[in-house]
């Protein structure tokens, strides 16, 4: 009974323990005085500060900080991304034209971009924005485009045997069809613009995850940067986790259960 | 005049890499009566299914004419519909959906289309499974719902290529029954490409033979088989002569094949 539920679940159980066994490897470590807390505190620590940062509002006002943001840049890049993905998958023109720029968004690191930024919209949200955004535009933008490119030719060609007009070739076959495929793309945008967000704090911010950790970075108060780095870990997990669920509810049809 | 009017028909590709022309279909001269079952049996490459998706308008003619009706073809339209081969069912619709998809193409005013598509389903014999989707069907229960989709649109020419091609060759035959079964019903003119011989007899008033390099008619066989047909039919003395007569044809082309090296 306990092996087969071991079996069933064994991914989220092994993931589990090495987890819990992580945690307790850092705490004896450290108790131990194997390794300096000065460098690295300790998990009961990290805890009993997070609760004390949770009562007095800061959690709050950096979560909330960060999240405007993140919720800002996201949402701009999902509708540049999806908007200039599928003119550049139906229109080759158009994919030929975007090309250098998707190019230099590979090979240069966005980061590079934010002294321009800075001097454009000036420190703070605006600029934080901006980065995250071109951070979280490539994935969604490519796996739009690859999408709707990729459309299936036997669907595309019975669809016009019935008379279908591009327009409708495009919104009955090849979008429904890219909508997995866009979803993935988001998932991955979600990872990124948080990242996106979280760097671009870390520069230049007065709130937010990333200015809380460069800020008690600085001050060299590990304990209380610590806080920070597990809260922006545990809001991309909890972000891409959401993206995951959304994607498997769209690909159901993907499924070849049945065969 | 015949329904159909097919004079010296030739397609031409041009190869994607080295620009050379080659003729898929060429001086194809073919008349249909209307409600005809007419199937297009040929070795793979003889453009059997070339020559249906130009009458379905699906290819540009390089030479000659498609006329339907009097009306000359120039691309696709209400009067004919196309059943595909295999997976060309749109993965995210139920069945229902499927077989409403081509009525929604053609924006079709002939009343309500959830009952039109019913209507059809129950056809085909899958009234039980309108709600399913095609990744929960057999191969065989696909090329219904295929079917289904073609008829609902009530086209004067049925377009078939290949539609068991992927099927075993039990629901094959079984297929082939339920299709003259449905087909009875209306008699639209149906075209039909098979590379089976089998098939190609026992669903035929006619047989267009086709040969390749380039892919042309070698000779139209009349099928004087009684009908309604059944299994029975296949063990039957006419049926056996046309399958030899056939099968030399075909075997003509494998052999002449061998001696032509075919560059894909």
């Amino acid at each position: 009974m306990i092996a087969e539920l071991f079996y069933r679940r064994q991914a989220l159980i092994l993931g589990t323990l090495s987890m819990i066994g992580l945690l307790v490897f850092w705490q004896i470590a450290v108790d131990g005085g194997l390794i300096n807390p000065f460098f690295i505190s300790t998990p009961s620590e990290v805890w009993t500060e997070f609760l004390a940062q949770f009562e007095d509002g800061q959690v709050g006002a950096n979560v909330g900080a960060t999240l405007y943001c993140f919720v800002w840049s996201m949402g701009l890049a999902t509708v540049v991304g999806i908007v200039l993905g599928m003119l550049a998958g139906w229109f080759s023109d158009v994919e030929a034209a975007l090309e250098p720029f998707i190019w230099f968004k590979y090979s240069a690191p966005t980061v590079a971009f934010y002294p321009l930024f800075v001097a454009w919209l000036g420190y703070g949200t605006p600029t934080i924005i901006a980065i995250a955004f071109l951070f979280a535009l490539t994935p969604i933008y490519a796996n739009t485009l690859s999408g709707i490119k990729n459309t299936d030719r036997d669907l595309a060609r019975a669809a016009r045997s019935f008379g279908a007009k591009p327009l409708d070739v495009f919104l009955q076959v090849a979008l429904p069809g890219s909508v997995p495929v866009m979803m993935a793309g988001l998932r991955l945008g979600v990872g990124r613009a948080l990242t996106g967000v979280v760097v671009a704090e870390l520069f230049g911010a007065n709130a937010g995850l990333g200015y809380a950790i460069t800020y008690y970075g600085q001050l060299m108060q590990t304990t209380k940067m610590m806080v920070s780095i597990v809260i922006v870990i545990l809001l991309g997990v909890i972000l891409t986790q959401i993206l995951s669920f959304l994607e498997s509810k769209t690909d159901s049809w993907r499924v070849d259960s049945g065969r | 005049m015949a329904q159909i009017e097919i004079r010296d028909l030739g397609i031409d590709y041009r190869k994607p890499k080295s620009n050379e022309v080659f003729s898929a279909v060429d001086s194809v001269d073919l008349s249909i009566e209307k409600g005809e079952f007419v199937t297009i049996v040929g070795s793979s490459g003889c453009g059997k299914s070339t020559l249906l998706m130009a009458m379905a308008g699906l290819v540009n003619l390089s030479r000659g004419s498609i006329r339907i009706d009097g009306k000359e073809v120039t691309g696709p339209g209400r009067d004919r519909a196309v059943v595909f081969q295999e997976a060309s069912l749109l993965p995210w619709r139920s069945v229902r959906g499927n077989v409403k998809f081509g009525l929604e193409m053609q924006r079709w005013s002939g009343g309500d289309l959830n009952e039109r598509a019913m209507q059809m389903i129950r056809l085909v014999g899958l009234g039980r499974f309108s709600d399913y989707h095609p990744h929960q069907l057999s191969g065989g229960m696909r090329q219904r719902v295929n079917i289904a989709r073609a008829l609902a649109v009530d086209p004067d020419v049925l377009l078939m290529d290949e539609p068991f091609g992927a099927l075993d060759a039990q629901t094959r035959e079984i297929m082939g029954t339920e299709l003259l079964r449905i087909w009875e019903r209306h008699k639209k003119t149906a075209l039909f490409v098979t590379h089976d011989i089998d098939e190609a007899i026992f669903l035929a008033d006619k047989i267009v033979v086709m040969g390749r390099n380039p892919g042309h008619i070698k000779e139209v066989i009349n099928v004087d088989l009684p009908r309604p047909r059944d299994e029975a039919v296949l063990d039957s003395e006419p049926f056996h002569d046309l399958r030899k007569r056939l099968r030399a044809h075909l075997a003509e082309d494998m052999s002449s094949m061998q001696l032509v090296k075919e560059v894909a």
